[in-house]
Protein backbone atom coordinates (compact mmCIF):
# COMPACT_ATOMS: atom_id res chain seq x y z
CA UNK A 1 0.00 0.00 0.00
CA UNK A 2 2.95 2.37 0.91
CA UNK A 3 4.15 1.16 -1.73
CA UNK A 4 1.56 2.93 -4.32
CA UNK A 5 0.71 5.72 -2.11
CA UNK A 6 4.61 6.21 -2.92
CA UNK A 7 4.16 6.10 -7.06
CA UNK A 8 1.13 7.65 -6.89
CA UNK A 9 2.84 10.62 -5.05
CA UNK A 10 5.73 10.62 -7.36
CA UNK A 11 3.68 10.83 -10.34
CA UNK A 12 1.97 13.35 -8.57
CA UNK A 13 4.88 15.47 -7.96
CA UNK A 14 7.08 14.74 -11.42
CA UNK A 15 4.00 14.64 -13.94
CA UNK A 16 5.64 12.28 -15.57
CA UNK A 17 8.88 14.59 -16.09
CA UNK A 18 11.58 11.97 -15.12
CA UNK A 19 11.46 8.03 -16.25
CA UNK A 20 10.90 6.01 -13.19
CA UNK A 21 14.00 5.86 -10.91
CA UNK A 22 15.53 2.10 -10.54
CA UNK A 23 17.95 1.67 -8.01
CA UNK A 24 19.60 -1.25 -7.43
CA UNK A 25 17.08 -1.87 -4.16
CA UNK A 26 14.48 -2.39 -6.59
CA UNK A 27 15.98 -5.63 -8.16
CA UNK A 28 18.17 -6.86 -5.01
CA UNK A 29 17.16 -8.90 -1.74
CA UNK A 30 19.15 -7.40 1.55
CA UNK A 31 20.33 -10.60 2.48
CA UNK A 32 20.34 -12.73 -0.64
CA UNK A 33 23.80 -12.69 -1.49
CA UNK A 34 25.92 -14.79 -4.40
CA UNK A 35 25.72 -18.14 -4.04
CA UNK A 36 27.66 -21.18 -5.95
CA UNK A 37 26.24 -22.82 -8.24
CA UNK A 38 29.16 -24.89 -10.12
CA UNK A 39 32.70 -24.63 -9.43
CA UNK A 40 36.09 -25.94 -9.97
CA UNK A 41 35.76 -25.16 -14.25
CA UNK A 42 38.30 -23.54 -16.13
CA UNK A 43 37.04 -20.40 -17.34
CA UNK A 44 33.17 -20.13 -17.33
CA UNK A 45 30.51 -18.68 -19.92
CA UNK A 46 28.08 -18.64 -22.37
CA UNK A 47 25.31 -18.34 -19.94
CA UNK A 48 21.26 -19.10 -21.07
CA UNK A 49 17.99 -19.97 -19.80
CA UNK A 50 15.44 -21.98 -21.44
CA UNK A 51 11.24 -21.47 -20.38
CA UNK A 52 11.37 -23.45 -17.68
CA UNK A 53 14.21 -21.92 -15.77
CA UNK A 54 16.96 -24.36 -16.79
CA UNK A 55 20.53 -22.99 -17.25
CA UNK A 56 23.08 -23.41 -19.40
CA UNK A 57 26.72 -22.59 -19.63
CA UNK A 58 30.28 -23.69 -21.13
CA UNK A 59 34.01 -23.48 -20.04
CA UNK A 60 35.62 -21.65 -22.73
CA UNK A 61 38.76 -22.65 -21.63
CA UNK A 62 38.71 -26.40 -20.76
CA UNK A 63 35.15 -27.29 -21.64
CA UNK A 64 34.24 -29.77 -23.77
CA UNK A 65 30.47 -30.02 -23.15
CA UNK A 66 27.82 -27.51 -22.66
CA UNK A 67 26.64 -28.04 -19.01
CA UNK A 68 22.60 -27.59 -17.98
CA UNK A 69 21.87 -26.19 -14.02
CA UNK A 70 18.06 -27.52 -13.78
CA UNK A 71 16.24 -26.13 -11.18
CA UNK A 72 17.17 -28.65 -8.24
CA UNK A 73 20.49 -27.14 -8.72
CA UNK A 74 21.78 -30.30 -10.47
CA UNK A 75 24.43 -30.14 -13.28
CA UNK A 76 24.55 -32.34 -15.73
CA UNK A 77 25.92 -32.21 -19.13
CA UNK A 78 23.48 -31.54 -21.79
CA UNK A 79 25.62 -31.41 -25.42
CA UNK A 80 28.89 -33.43 -25.28
CA UNK A 81 31.45 -32.34 -27.97
CA UNK A 82 30.67 -29.26 -27.52
CA UNK A 83 34.11 -27.46 -26.86
CA UNK A 84 35.09 -23.77 -26.59
CA UNK A 85 31.86 -22.38 -26.46
CA UNK A 86 31.50 -18.53 -25.72
CA UNK A 87 27.97 -17.76 -26.23
CA UNK A 88 24.54 -19.47 -25.85
CA UNK A 89 20.97 -18.64 -26.63
CA UNK A 90 17.70 -21.09 -27.27
CA UNK A 91 15.81 -20.17 -30.44
CA UNK A 92 12.03 -20.12 -31.45
CA UNK A 93 12.58 -22.82 -33.17
CA UNK A 94 13.62 -24.94 -30.00
CA UNK A 95 17.63 -25.22 -30.85
CA UNK A 96 20.34 -24.20 -29.04
CA UNK A 97 22.64 -21.50 -30.63
CA UNK A 98 26.24 -21.34 -29.91
CA UNK A 99 29.73 -19.38 -30.53
CA UNK A 100 32.28 -21.86 -31.08
CA UNK A 101 34.73 -19.59 -30.50
CA UNK A 102 37.37 -21.98 -30.99
CA UNK A 103 35.96 -24.10 -33.72
CA UNK A 104 35.33 -19.94 -35.20
CA UNK A 105 31.54 -21.40 -36.09
CA UNK A 106 27.71 -20.37 -35.19
CA UNK A 107 25.87 -23.25 -34.93
CA UNK A 108 22.38 -24.74 -33.50
CA UNK A 109 22.08 -28.18 -31.67
CA UNK A 110 18.61 -29.64 -31.66
CA UNK A 111 17.46 -31.29 -28.24
CA UNK A 112 19.07 -34.50 -28.98
CA UNK A 113 22.38 -32.81 -29.46
CA UNK A 114 22.97 -33.16 -33.36
CA UNK A 115 24.83 -29.93 -34.23
CA UNK A 116 24.05 -28.04 -37.48
CA UNK A 117 26.44 -25.53 -38.90
CA UNK A 118 25.11 -21.64 -39.62
CA UNK A 119 28.62 -19.36 -40.20
CA UNK A 120 32.04 -21.13 -40.74
CA UNK A 121 35.24 -19.24 -40.31
CA UNK A 122 33.99 -16.53 -38.47
CA UNK A 123 35.07 -15.74 -34.71
CA UNK A 124 31.66 -15.33 -32.72
CA UNK A 125 32.16 -13.97 -29.56
CA UNK A 126 28.51 -13.65 -27.95
CA UNK A 127 25.08 -13.87 -29.76
CA UNK A 128 21.60 -13.37 -29.59
CA UNK A 129 18.80 -14.47 -31.56
CA UNK A 130 15.07 -12.92 -31.87
CA UNK A 131 11.47 -14.37 -32.35
CA UNK A 132 11.72 -14.06 -35.73
CA UNK A 133 15.00 -16.04 -36.09
CA UNK A 134 17.75 -13.43 -36.51
CA UNK A 135 20.93 -14.64 -35.04
CA UNK A 136 22.93 -11.89 -34.65
CA UNK A 137 26.38 -12.39 -32.88
CA UNK A 138 29.35 -10.17 -32.55
CA UNK A 139 32.85 -10.20 -34.02
CA UNK A 140 35.21 -8.33 -31.52
CA UNK A 141 38.21 -8.15 -33.35
CA UNK A 142 36.61 -7.39 -36.64
CA UNK A 143 34.42 -4.42 -34.90
CA UNK A 144 31.56 -6.21 -36.12
CA UNK A 145 28.23 -7.43 -35.16
CA UNK A 146 27.04 -9.62 -37.87
CA UNK A 147 23.94 -10.85 -38.61
CA UNK A 148 21.89 -14.42 -40.04
CA UNK A 149 19.01 -14.23 -40.88
CA UNK A 150 15.89 -16.77 -40.74
CA UNK A 151 17.23 -17.92 -44.45
CA UNK A 152 20.62 -18.59 -43.39
CA UNK A 153 22.07 -15.61 -44.96
CA UNK A 154 25.07 -13.87 -43.23
CA UNK A 155 25.54 -10.24 -43.46
CA UNK A 156 27.81 -7.51 -41.52
CA UNK A 157 25.28 -5.11 -39.83
CA UNK A 158 27.15 -2.82 -37.98
CA UNK A 159 31.22 -2.42 -38.63
CA UNK A 160 33.56 -0.14 -36.59
CA UNK A 161 31.14 1.77 -34.25
CA UNK A 162 32.56 -0.31 -31.29
CA UNK A 163 35.83 -0.64 -30.42
CA UNK A 164 35.22 -4.18 -29.25
CA UNK A 165 31.73 -4.85 -29.17
CA UNK A 166 31.00 -8.11 -27.19
CA UNK A 167 28.10 -8.64 -25.08
CA UNK A 168 24.84 -8.69 -26.78
CA UNK A 169 20.88 -8.67 -25.58
CA UNK A 170 17.87 -7.11 -26.95
CA UNK A 171 15.05 -4.96 -25.32
CA UNK A 172 11.67 -6.59 -24.12
CA UNK A 173 9.88 -5.72 -27.27
CA UNK A 174 13.30 -6.50 -29.12
CA UNK A 175 13.53 -3.35 -30.96
CA UNK A 176 16.41 -2.39 -29.80
CA UNK A 177 19.66 -4.16 -29.83
CA UNK A 178 22.52 -3.29 -27.24
CA UNK A 179 25.74 -4.21 -27.39
CA UNK A 180 28.71 -3.79 -24.72
CA UNK A 181 31.95 -2.35 -25.66
CA UNK A 182 35.42 -4.68 -23.75
CA UNK A 183 37.70 -1.88 -25.18
CA UNK A 184 35.60 1.36 -24.76
CA UNK A 185 33.15 2.40 -21.80
CA UNK A 186 29.96 2.41 -23.52
CA UNK A 187 26.96 0.19 -23.67
CA UNK A 188 25.54 0.93 -27.61
CA UNK A 189 22.34 0.62 -28.98
CA UNK A 190 20.97 0.18 -32.18
CA UNK A 191 17.21 0.35 -33.70
CA UNK A 192 16.68 -2.92 -35.50
CA UNK A 193 14.77 -2.24 -38.26
CA UNK A 194 12.10 -4.09 -39.89
CA UNK A 195 14.23 -5.97 -41.97
CA UNK A 196 16.63 -6.80 -39.79
CA UNK A 197 19.63 -4.57 -40.86
CA UNK A 198 20.40 -2.05 -37.85
CA UNK A 199 20.92 1.39 -37.65
CA UNK A 200 21.58 4.57 -35.75
CA UNK A 201 23.69 3.35 -33.01
CA UNK A 202 23.88 5.13 -30.02
CA UNK A 203 26.70 5.53 -26.91
CA UNK A 204 23.28 5.18 -24.97
CA UNK A 205 24.79 3.71 -21.26
CA UNK A 206 28.18 5.21 -19.90
CA UNK A 207 29.59 2.14 -18.01
CA UNK A 208 31.75 2.92 -14.62
CA UNK A 209 35.33 2.21 -15.20
CA UNK A 210 38.11 1.46 -12.96
CA UNK A 211 39.73 3.69 -10.63
CA UNK A 212 43.03 4.54 -12.71
CA UNK A 213 41.54 3.15 -16.29
CA UNK A 214 38.73 5.65 -17.28
CA UNK A 215 38.21 4.72 -20.80
CA UNK A 216 38.00 0.91 -20.76
CA UNK A 217 34.92 -0.90 -18.88
CA UNK A 218 35.63 -4.31 -20.18
CA UNK A 219 32.02 -4.43 -20.91
CA UNK A 220 31.30 -7.98 -21.61
CA UNK A 221 28.00 -10.41 -21.22
CA UNK A 222 24.80 -8.98 -21.50
CA UNK A 223 21.12 -9.57 -20.11
CA UNK A 224 17.57 -7.76 -20.40
CA UNK A 225 14.94 -8.01 -17.30
CA UNK A 226 10.98 -8.13 -18.13
CA UNK A 227 11.26 -4.20 -16.84
CA UNK A 228 13.43 -3.15 -19.67
CA UNK A 229 16.66 -2.95 -17.28
CA UNK A 230 19.98 -3.76 -18.87
CA UNK A 231 22.56 -5.75 -17.23
CA UNK A 232 26.30 -5.82 -18.24
CA UNK A 233 29.17 -7.83 -17.09
CA UNK A 234 32.20 -5.11 -16.65
CA UNK A 235 35.82 -4.82 -15.18
CA UNK A 236 34.47 -3.31 -11.98
CA UNK A 237 31.25 -5.84 -11.81
CA UNK A 238 27.98 -6.41 -12.98
CA UNK A 239 26.31 -2.88 -13.92
CA UNK A 240 22.73 -2.07 -14.71
CA UNK A 241 20.71 0.40 -16.62
CA UNK A 242 16.71 1.69 -16.74
CA UNK A 243 15.63 1.52 -20.50
CA UNK A 244 16.15 5.20 -20.66
CA UNK A 245 20.08 4.48 -20.63
CA UNK A 246 20.65 5.76 -16.60
CA UNK A 247 22.40 3.97 -14.50
CA UNK A 248 20.76 1.98 -11.62
CA UNK A 249 24.41 0.91 -9.74
CA UNK A 250 27.22 -1.71 -10.06
CA UNK A 251 26.59 -5.32 -8.04
CA UNK A 252 29.95 -6.45 -6.94
CA UNK A 253 31.19 -9.57 -8.51
CA UNK A 254 31.06 -12.87 -6.40
CA UNK A 255 35.00 -13.30 -7.02
CA UNK A 256 37.88 -11.62 -7.69
CA UNK A 257 37.57 -12.99 -11.80
CA UNK A 258 36.54 -11.97 -14.84
CA UNK A 259 33.06 -11.53 -14.54
CA UNK A 260 31.74 -12.36 -18.40
CA UNK A 261 28.23 -13.85 -18.80
CA UNK A 262 25.14 -12.78 -17.01
CA UNK A 263 21.28 -14.11 -17.08
CA UNK A 264 18.17 -14.60 -15.25
CA UNK A 265 17.18 -18.06 -14.69
CA UNK A 266 16.15 -20.66 -12.13
CA UNK A 267 12.51 -20.48 -10.43
CA UNK A 268 10.08 -17.61 -12.53
CA UNK A 269 13.31 -16.87 -13.79
CA UNK A 270 14.14 -14.71 -11.00
CA UNK A 271 17.61 -15.45 -10.23
CA UNK A 272 20.71 -13.10 -11.49
CA UNK A 273 22.99 -15.97 -12.59
CA UNK A 274 26.64 -14.87 -13.43
CA UNK A 275 29.64 -16.67 -15.00
CA UNK A 276 33.07 -15.16 -12.71
CA UNK A 277 35.52 -17.00 -13.69
CA UNK A 278 36.45 -20.74 -12.30
CA UNK A 279 32.64 -20.51 -10.69
CA UNK A 280 28.65 -20.10 -11.74
CA UNK A 281 26.97 -17.88 -9.17
CA UNK A 282 23.76 -16.77 -8.84
CA UNK A 283 21.75 -14.81 -6.71
CA UNK A 284 17.62 -13.99 -6.14
CA UNK A 285 16.17 -10.87 -7.24
CA UNK A 286 12.86 -9.42 -7.12
CA UNK A 287 12.84 -8.70 -10.99
CA UNK A 288 12.73 -11.28 -13.42
CA UNK A 289 14.35 -12.21 -17.06
CA UNK A 290 12.71 -11.91 -20.49
CA UNK A 291 12.89 -14.88 -23.08
CA UNK A 292 13.24 -13.38 -26.64
CA UNK A 293 12.04 -16.80 -28.40
CA UNK A 294 8.93 -16.38 -26.88
CA UNK A 295 6.71 -13.50 -29.12
CA UNK A 296 7.51 -9.65 -27.27
CA UNK A 297 4.33 -8.19 -25.60
CA UNK A 298 3.12 -5.25 -27.20
CA UNK A 299 3.35 -2.02 -25.90
CA UNK A 300 0.82 -1.58 -23.25
CA UNK A 301 -1.33 1.40 -24.38
CA UNK A 302 -0.43 4.49 -21.56
CA UNK B 1 -3.97 -6.41 16.47
CA UNK B 2 -1.64 -4.11 17.90
CA UNK B 3 0.84 -4.31 14.84
CA UNK B 4 -2.83 -3.63 12.62
CA UNK B 5 -3.08 -0.82 14.59
CA UNK B 6 0.80 0.83 14.33
CA UNK B 7 0.24 -0.27 10.57
CA UNK B 8 -2.34 1.70 9.94
CA UNK B 9 -0.93 4.27 12.14
CA UNK B 10 2.11 4.50 10.14
CA UNK B 11 -0.18 4.91 7.04
CA UNK B 12 -2.27 7.83 8.65
CA UNK B 13 1.55 9.63 9.07
CA UNK B 14 2.59 8.67 5.82
CA UNK B 15 -0.57 10.03 4.40
CA UNK B 16 -0.45 13.05 6.29
CA UNK B 17 3.25 14.29 5.95
CA UNK B 18 2.95 13.47 1.57
CA UNK B 19 -0.37 15.61 1.72
CA UNK B 20 1.74 18.77 3.58
CA UNK B 21 4.44 18.05 1.28
CA UNK B 22 2.21 18.92 -1.27
CA UNK B 23 0.18 21.29 0.14
CA UNK B 24 3.87 23.13 0.52
CA UNK B 25 4.24 22.50 -3.25
CA UNK B 26 0.45 23.71 -3.91
CA UNK B 27 1.12 27.53 -2.21
CA UNK B 28 3.01 27.97 -5.58
CA UNK B 29 0.60 29.12 -8.76
CA UNK B 30 0.91 30.96 -11.51
CA UNK B 31 0.66 34.88 -10.56
CA UNK B 32 -1.41 37.97 -12.54
CA UNK B 33 1.85 38.06 -14.83
CA UNK B 34 1.67 34.62 -16.17
CA UNK B 35 -2.13 35.98 -16.81
CA UNK B 36 -3.23 37.54 -20.30
CA UNK B 37 -4.04 41.18 -19.61
CA UNK B 38 -6.15 43.85 -21.30
CA UNK B 39 -4.19 45.93 -23.96
CA UNK B 40 -1.53 43.47 -24.29
CA UNK B 41 -0.45 42.34 -27.71
CA UNK B 42 -0.27 38.46 -27.95
CA UNK B 43 2.55 36.71 -29.35
CA UNK B 44 2.35 33.77 -31.52
CA UNK B 45 2.74 30.34 -30.89
CA UNK B 46 3.49 28.03 -33.69
CA UNK B 47 4.01 24.31 -33.58
CA UNK B 48 6.81 22.31 -35.61
CA UNK B 49 8.41 19.05 -35.71
CA UNK B 50 12.13 18.56 -36.51
CA UNK B 51 13.95 15.40 -37.06
CA UNK B 52 18.04 15.36 -35.86
CA UNK B 53 20.97 14.27 -37.58
CA UNK B 54 22.94 15.10 -34.74
CA UNK B 55 21.22 12.79 -32.31
CA UNK B 56 20.32 10.62 -35.58
CA UNK B 57 16.92 10.09 -36.28
CA UNK B 58 15.11 11.19 -33.28
CA UNK B 59 11.44 13.42 -33.65
CA UNK B 60 10.35 15.44 -31.52
CA UNK B 61 7.82 18.32 -31.65
CA UNK B 62 9.14 22.35 -30.95
CA UNK B 63 7.26 25.14 -30.67
CA UNK B 64 8.48 28.69 -31.76
CA UNK B 65 6.77 31.85 -29.91
CA UNK B 66 7.06 34.94 -31.88
CA UNK B 67 6.40 38.69 -29.88
CA UNK B 68 3.51 40.96 -31.19
CA UNK B 69 6.52 43.80 -31.10
CA UNK B 70 8.77 41.82 -33.64
CA UNK B 71 9.18 43.82 -36.76
CA UNK B 72 11.26 41.47 -38.85
CA UNK B 73 13.99 43.76 -39.22
CA UNK B 74 15.48 44.36 -35.19
CA UNK B 75 17.28 40.92 -33.99
CA UNK B 76 15.13 39.87 -31.75
CA UNK B 77 16.68 38.00 -28.06
CA UNK B 78 16.24 34.48 -27.59
CA UNK B 79 15.21 32.08 -25.09
CA UNK B 80 15.34 28.16 -25.42
CA UNK B 81 13.61 25.84 -23.51
CA UNK B 82 13.77 22.23 -22.85
CA UNK B 83 11.08 20.39 -22.26
CA UNK B 84 9.07 23.22 -24.15
CA UNK B 85 5.85 21.34 -24.40
CA UNK B 86 5.58 21.93 -20.64
CA UNK B 87 6.52 25.97 -21.10
CA UNK B 88 4.09 26.59 -23.29
CA UNK B 89 1.13 24.83 -21.90
CA UNK B 90 -1.84 27.65 -21.30
CA UNK B 91 -2.79 25.97 -18.24
CA UNK B 92 0.94 24.88 -17.35
CA UNK B 93 3.04 26.30 -14.41
CA UNK B 94 5.14 28.57 -16.56
CA UNK B 95 3.22 29.80 -19.28
CA UNK B 96 5.97 31.42 -20.74
CA UNK B 97 4.75 32.91 -24.19
CA UNK B 98 1.95 34.95 -21.56
CA UNK B 99 4.81 35.92 -19.34
CA UNK B 100 6.77 37.34 -22.35
CA UNK B 101 4.09 39.07 -23.91
CA UNK B 102 3.11 40.93 -20.46
CA UNK B 103 6.93 41.48 -20.08
CA UNK B 104 7.91 42.65 -23.35
CA UNK B 105 5.17 45.19 -23.44
CA UNK B 106 5.96 46.34 -20.05
CA UNK B 107 9.25 46.60 -21.39
CA UNK B 108 10.93 44.03 -18.61
CA UNK B 109 12.43 41.93 -20.74
CA UNK B 110 13.58 42.40 -24.99
CA UNK B 111 11.58 41.45 -27.82
CA UNK B 112 12.26 38.00 -26.94
CA UNK B 113 11.32 34.87 -29.57
CA UNK B 114 11.21 31.56 -27.54
CA UNK B 115 11.84 28.31 -28.79
CA UNK B 116 10.50 25.26 -26.89
CA UNK B 117 11.93 22.13 -27.78
CA UNK B 118 10.79 18.48 -26.61
CA UNK B 119 13.39 15.78 -25.96
CA UNK B 120 14.18 13.38 -28.87
CA UNK B 121 12.24 9.79 -29.74
CA UNK B 122 14.10 7.15 -31.70
CA UNK B 123 10.41 5.95 -33.09
CA UNK B 124 10.14 2.42 -33.00
CA UNK B 125 10.33 0.39 -36.44
CA UNK B 126 7.14 -1.68 -35.69
CA UNK B 127 4.16 -1.17 -34.45
CA UNK B 128 3.74 -2.12 -30.41
CA UNK B 129 7.46 -1.42 -30.10
CA UNK B 130 9.02 1.53 -27.81
CA UNK B 131 11.51 3.33 -29.67
CA UNK B 132 14.10 4.50 -27.32
CA UNK B 133 13.85 7.72 -25.42
CA UNK B 134 16.41 10.53 -25.69
CA UNK B 135 15.75 12.84 -23.16
CA UNK B 136 18.40 11.29 -20.08
CA UNK B 137 20.90 11.13 -22.99
CA UNK B 138 20.67 14.47 -24.44
CA UNK B 139 19.84 16.26 -21.33
CA UNK B 140 21.82 14.66 -18.44
CA UNK B 141 25.06 14.25 -20.74
CA UNK B 142 27.97 16.25 -19.88
CA UNK B 143 29.27 17.57 -23.12
CA UNK B 144 28.68 20.15 -26.16
CA UNK B 145 25.91 17.58 -27.97
CA UNK B 146 23.39 19.49 -26.67
CA UNK B 147 24.80 22.91 -27.80
CA UNK B 148 25.92 21.62 -31.17
CA UNK B 149 22.34 20.25 -31.66
CA UNK B 150 21.21 23.93 -31.56
CA UNK B 151 23.90 25.75 -32.63
CA UNK B 152 23.95 24.07 -35.96
CA UNK B 153 20.34 22.46 -36.05
CA UNK B 154 17.62 24.40 -34.56
CA UNK B 155 18.68 28.01 -34.34
CA UNK B 156 20.18 27.67 -38.32
CA UNK B 157 16.25 26.57 -39.13
CA UNK B 158 15.05 29.35 -36.83
CA UNK B 159 16.94 32.20 -38.59
CA UNK B 160 15.68 31.57 -42.07
CA UNK B 161 12.43 32.68 -40.80
CA UNK B 162 13.27 35.24 -37.92
CA UNK B 163 16.48 37.51 -37.31
CA UNK B 164 17.89 36.51 -33.92
CA UNK B 165 20.59 38.19 -32.20
CA UNK B 166 24.39 36.77 -32.10
CA UNK B 167 25.14 38.84 -29.21
CA UNK B 168 25.61 36.01 -26.23
CA UNK B 169 24.02 38.02 -23.83
CA UNK B 170 20.92 38.64 -25.72
CA UNK B 171 20.39 34.45 -25.73
CA UNK B 172 18.87 32.59 -22.58
CA UNK B 173 18.13 28.77 -21.80
CA UNK B 174 16.02 27.22 -19.46
CA UNK B 175 14.77 24.06 -18.20
CA UNK B 176 13.71 22.25 -15.18
CA UNK B 177 15.21 19.13 -13.39
CA UNK B 178 17.45 17.48 -16.46
CA UNK B 179 16.37 20.27 -18.76
CA UNK B 180 18.17 22.51 -15.92
CA UNK B 181 21.44 20.90 -16.02
CA UNK B 182 21.03 20.94 -19.73
CA UNK B 183 20.81 24.55 -19.53
CA UNK B 184 23.86 25.18 -17.71
CA UNK B 185 26.11 22.43 -19.67
CA UNK B 186 24.52 24.60 -22.80
CA UNK B 187 25.81 27.67 -21.56
CA UNK B 188 29.38 26.29 -19.96
CA UNK B 189 30.28 24.64 -23.04
CA UNK B 190 29.16 27.58 -24.97
CA UNK B 191 29.67 30.94 -23.79
CA UNK B 192 30.29 32.03 -26.91
CA UNK B 193 26.46 31.41 -27.43
CA UNK B 194 24.66 31.60 -24.75
CA UNK B 195 25.11 33.65 -21.23
CA UNK B 196 22.03 33.22 -19.57
CA UNK B 197 21.20 29.89 -17.71
CA UNK B 198 18.00 29.64 -15.62
CA UNK B 199 17.09 25.96 -13.96
CA UNK B 200 14.59 25.06 -11.55
CA UNK B 201 15.01 21.69 -9.82
CA UNK B 202 18.24 21.45 -11.89
CA UNK B 203 19.62 17.72 -11.94
CA UNK B 204 23.03 18.43 -10.86
CA UNK B 205 23.02 15.69 -9.50
CA UNK B 206 25.11 11.93 -10.67
CA UNK B 207 22.50 10.75 -13.58
CA UNK B 208 25.27 10.79 -15.92
CA UNK B 209 27.85 12.33 -14.20
CA UNK B 210 26.90 16.02 -13.93
CA UNK B 211 27.36 15.84 -9.73
CA UNK B 212 31.11 17.22 -10.56
CA UNK B 213 29.85 20.83 -11.48
CA UNK B 214 30.36 22.58 -8.31
CA UNK B 215 33.79 21.33 -8.33
CA UNK B 216 34.61 22.26 -12.25
CA UNK B 217 32.68 25.49 -11.25
CA UNK B 218 35.31 26.65 -8.38
CA UNK B 219 38.66 25.21 -10.01
CA UNK B 220 37.46 26.85 -13.46
CA UNK B 221 38.47 30.35 -14.82
CA UNK B 222 35.36 32.39 -14.14
CA UNK B 223 33.23 32.03 -17.54
CA UNK B 224 30.65 35.09 -18.42
CA UNK B 225 27.63 33.35 -17.37
CA UNK B 226 24.59 34.70 -15.50
CA UNK B 227 22.91 31.85 -13.62
CA UNK B 228 19.34 31.69 -11.95
CA UNK B 229 18.96 28.45 -10.22
CA UNK B 230 15.55 27.51 -8.05
CA UNK B 231 15.04 24.24 -6.05
CA UNK B 232 13.06 23.19 -2.78
CA UNK B 233 13.94 21.72 0.08
CA UNK B 234 11.68 18.75 -0.54
CA UNK B 235 12.97 18.17 -3.56
CA UNK B 236 14.09 14.11 -4.54
CA UNK B 237 17.07 12.30 -2.70
CA UNK B 238 17.30 9.13 -4.66
CA UNK B 239 20.14 6.86 -6.12
CA UNK B 240 21.16 9.98 -8.30
CA UNK B 241 21.85 11.90 -5.54
CA UNK B 242 20.10 14.86 -3.45
CA UNK B 243 18.73 17.82 -5.42
CA UNK B 244 18.45 20.29 -2.63
CA UNK B 245 22.16 19.82 -1.35
CA UNK B 246 23.17 19.84 -4.79
CA UNK B 247 21.49 22.80 -5.59
CA UNK B 248 23.04 24.67 -3.11
CA UNK B 249 26.49 23.15 -3.92
CA UNK B 250 26.07 24.45 -7.20
CA UNK B 251 25.34 28.43 -5.46
CA UNK B 252 28.10 27.83 -3.26
CA UNK B 253 30.55 27.09 -6.18
CA UNK B 254 28.78 30.31 -8.27
CA UNK B 255 29.58 32.15 -5.29
CA UNK B 256 33.19 31.01 -4.42
CA UNK B 257 33.67 31.48 -7.92
CA UNK B 258 31.93 35.50 -8.12
CA UNK B 259 29.74 34.37 -10.90
CA UNK B 260 26.42 36.79 -11.35
CA UNK B 261 24.12 33.90 -9.71
CA UNK B 262 20.89 34.18 -7.89
CA UNK B 263 19.55 31.06 -5.94
CA UNK B 264 16.26 31.10 -4.53
CA UNK B 265 15.42 28.20 -2.22
CA UNK B 266 11.58 27.37 -1.22
CA UNK B 267 9.94 24.66 0.22
CA UNK B 268 8.94 23.08 -3.36
CA UNK B 269 9.25 18.99 -3.93
CA UNK B 270 10.69 18.01 -7.46
CA UNK B 271 8.12 19.91 -9.93
CA UNK B 272 7.96 23.09 -11.87
CA UNK B 273 5.27 24.82 -9.03
CA UNK B 274 7.82 27.27 -7.18
CA UNK B 275 9.99 27.79 -10.69
CA UNK B 276 6.55 28.71 -12.74
CA UNK B 277 5.17 31.09 -10.16
CA UNK B 278 8.64 32.83 -9.66
CA UNK B 279 8.79 32.75 -13.26
CA UNK B 280 8.51 36.35 -13.95
CA UNK B 281 10.55 37.47 -11.45
CA UNK B 282 13.16 35.43 -12.82
CA UNK B 283 12.78 36.79 -15.96
CA UNK B 284 13.06 40.39 -14.84
CA UNK B 285 16.71 39.43 -12.95
CA UNK B 286 17.54 37.47 -15.87
CA UNK B 287 16.93 40.28 -18.09
CA UNK B 288 17.18 43.24 -15.89
CA UNK B 289 19.84 45.15 -18.14
CA UNK B 290 18.76 44.16 -21.28
CA UNK B 291 18.23 47.75 -22.42
CA UNK B 292 22.24 48.18 -22.66
CA UNK B 293 22.48 44.49 -24.63
CA UNK B 294 23.33 45.64 -27.84
CA UNK B 295 21.12 42.90 -29.97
Amino acid sequence: MIRILTLLLWFACVGGVLARDMPLSEVLIEGAGWQVVSEGHGFTDGLCSDADGNVYFSDVRSGQVIYKVDLDGKVSEFVKKAAGISGLQWGADGKLYACLARGRMVVRFDQGGKMEILAKEVRPNDLVVTYDGNVYFTQTPEQEIVRIDPKGKMTVVSKGVIVKPNGITLSPDQGTLAVSDYGGKYVWVFRIEKEGTLSYPQNYMTMRTANGKPEVAKGDGMATDAEGRYYVTSAVGLQMYDPTGRMGGVIVKPQDAGLVSVVFGGADLAYLYVACGDTIYRRKTKSKGVLFFEKPEKEREK
Amino acid sequence: MIQKLLWRGALLMFVLLTCSVRADDNAYRPGPDAMPKQGVPKGVVTKYQWKSAIFPSTVRDYWVYVPAQYDGKTPAALMVFQDGGGFVREKGAFRAPTVFDNLIAAGEMPVTIGLFINPGVVPPAKEGQQGRKNRSYEYDTLSDQYAKFLLEEMIPELEKKYKITKNPDGRGICGNSSGGICAFTVAWERPEAFRKVVSHVGSFTNIRGGHVYPALIRKTDKKPLRVFLQDGKNDVDNLHGNWPLANQQMAKALEFAKYDYKFVFGEGVHSGRHGGAIFPDTMRWIWRDWKGIEL
